[in-house]
């Protein structure tokens, strides 16, 4: 079942679309917190009047329970939301400013489209300056390398708060403590804006003090977050199969020599087959009971080496640990007789495939127990060999 | 006379809800300065193509089928806050012409701080790929790190320089 959110549109036109509605919600709720009110935000940094903080922190909770809940329930598919990627420096350094400027402005780029929407002459000069700011930023961006580095300093990757921590920290018990943590602050915040009133008086348009809402919003927060954490629905359907690095029959024979103790052996032929001849150290896939049982009991880092008899495939079934390395021996088995078991003719003229004849002759003598230098009816050496067309084997 | 405003954790709840409802829908956070840096795109593009062109911060904008500054989510979402802020000042008895300015401070010098102040704040949002709103709430109401990085720092931002304005506001 996929995901019922986000939603999917029949044309780019109608999403478009729902971005005035949405945003007019933005603006609707930005007013009715007094953020069109450049002096009502600015109350935040002279203590008298902490709505920036409050509002802020209560909307981010309120969305991250309800993206992490309805991802827990498998309603909304955060796989397919835009997350702010991480350029960390660029990050740190563009909030500082934008904190500068804030103060400055009494505004931010947001607010200050709703502070001139309701007919205030500083939000209009806000937004002028910004557009200043970003023709600033246009202009100089090819201009300054510095710029341009601390623009994309960082991974870029997306990386979410609870992955940071060194423990495994599931994201809504993340959420469960920013809320308690925030309600905490919440009451702090409103101690010292008692004690700056004092000196200042309250931020304009205050209403009446109304302490208990914050518990009416962010209990049931708390409440939700807890019940996705307990019931969530893990997101169903086949893992995605691992790929599979094809191995060189000759450098798996050399691992094989040196003793490589990382070194794992599956065969996927039929137990007839295996008995009657196999590679050293294999283990017969059939016999194992569940593969991926076995796999996992593996330390990370080892490396599995598949063949079948002659193709090899091309993945392995997801369901197996991905901590480990997989590889097909090109061409199977038969390509293990023919470059391997055999040993060549020395028929190369330069010194280097004479080197290379030789060595391989030294892992044929390996194998077979006898030293043969070289042998007239062998076949030639395939060592460079292109592709073997590959088909679905049996097995696994 | 106009209405108060609304308690802050109400006021935080419908922001919050709507900040889901982006995502929800949209599969996107809210933003604000994208539509600055998109229109300043298409500002230059008209007086300049071929330098705009080749502008590496903003040719991002044209290339691709059909592709237009303008034609993007947040740009019709910021129409809407227009509309929203303007929808929520007149209910609310709050639209009038004015300055917002604290008793000991001129018009003209208040404008000027207005003025540099949302220029250093484009020049931030250029640099950190989004605003209070793009980063700070979208960022943190997806737990996205760097979103929370920014916060903090905003926060650090704006209280480093407090004082230093205070003649502004106070």
């Amino acid at each position: 079942m996929s995901n019922l959110f986000p939603l999917e549109f029949a044309g780019e036109q109608f999403r478009l679309l729902t971005g005035i509605g949405v945003g007019f919600f933005f603006g609707f709720s930005l007013e009715r917190a007094g953020f069109g009110n450049a002096r009502k935000l600015a109350g935040q940094f002279y203590l008298n009047d902490m709505a920036v903080f409050k509002v802020m922190f209560t909307a981010v909770l309120v969305a991250m329970t309800g993206v992490f809940s309805l991802s827990a329930w498998g309603l909304l598919d955060l796989g397919e939301l835009w997350i702010n990627p991480t350029f960390l420096w660029a990050q740190l350094v563009a909030g500082f400013v934008l904190g500068i400027g804030f103060v400055m402005s009494g505004l931010c780029p947001g607010t200050s489209v709703v502070s001139m929407a309701s007919g205030k002459l500083d939000g209009l000069v806000t937004v002028l300056g910004t557009f200043f700011g970003v023709f600033v930023f246009t202009v100089l961006f090819d201009k300054l390398p510095a710029l341009r580095n601390l623009y994309s300093a960082g991974s870029g990757e997306v990386i979410l708060l609870h992955e940071i921590f060194p423990f495994k920290f599931p994201a809504l018990c993340l959420i469960m403590t920013v809320i308690l943590v925030a309600l905490g602050a919440f009451i702090f915040a409103e101690r010292v804006e008692k004690i700056y009133q004092k000196k200042l008086g309250p931020g304009p348009l205050t209403g009446p003090d109304r302490p208990r809402m914050k518990y009416y919003v962010l209990g049931p927060m708390f409440l939700i977050a807890l019940a996705a954490a307990i019931y969530d629905k893990p997101v169903m359907g086949e893992p995605e199969p691992l790929d599979l690095v094809a191995i060189e029959p000759l450098n798996l024979a050399e691992r094989i020599i040196d003793g490589d103790p990382t070194l794992v052996i599956l065969d996927l032929r039929s137990e007839e087959a295996f008995s009657e001849k196999n590679l050293p150290g294999a283990k017969l896939l059939r016999g194992l009971g569940n593969p991926a049982e076995y796999l996992s009991n593996l330390s990370d880092g080892m490396t599995v080496v598949l063949y079948d008899q002659e193709a090899t495939e091309s993945d392995v079934p997801g369901t197996w640990p991905a901590g480990l390395e997989y590889f097909a021996m090109r061409g199977g088995f038969e390509a293990w007789k023919r470059e391997v078991l055999t040993p060549h003719e020395m028929n190369g003229s330069s010194l280097k495939e004479q080197d290379f004849t030789r060595r391989q002759n030294q892992i044929a003598g390996f194998f077979s127990g006898t030293r043969v230098q070289s042998k007239a009816a062998a076949p030639p050496p395939a060592m460079s060999g292109g592709k073997k067309k590959k088909k679905p084997a049996g097995g696994c | 006379m106009p209405k108060n405003y609304w308690n802050p954790y109400l006021a935080g709840l419908l922001l919050g809800l709507t900040l889901l409802a982006a995502f929800m829908i949209a599969g996107q956070g809210l933003g604000a300065s994208a539509a600055p840096k998109r229109i300043v795109a298409l500002g230059c593009e008209t007086f300049n193509a071929q330098w705009a062109e080749s502008n590496t911060a903003i040719n991002k904008y044209f290339q691709g089928e059909n592709a237009h500054p303008l034609k993007n989510w947040l740009i019709l979402e910021v129409v809407g806050v227009l509309l929203g802020g303007f929808i929520g000042a007149v209910s609310a008895g709050r639209l009038k012409g004015e300055v917002m300015r604290g008793p000991r401070i001129s018009i003209r010098g208040r404008l000027i701080y207005a003025f540099f102040g949302g220029a250093i704040m484009g020049l931030a949002a250029a640099i950190g790929r989004g605003c209070t709103s793009g980063q700070a709430l979208s960022g943190g109401g997806t737990l996205a790190a760097g979103g929370w990085a920014y916060m903090m720092m905003f926060f650090g931002g704006a209280y480093a320089v407090a004082w230093l304005v205070r003649r502004q506001w106070t």
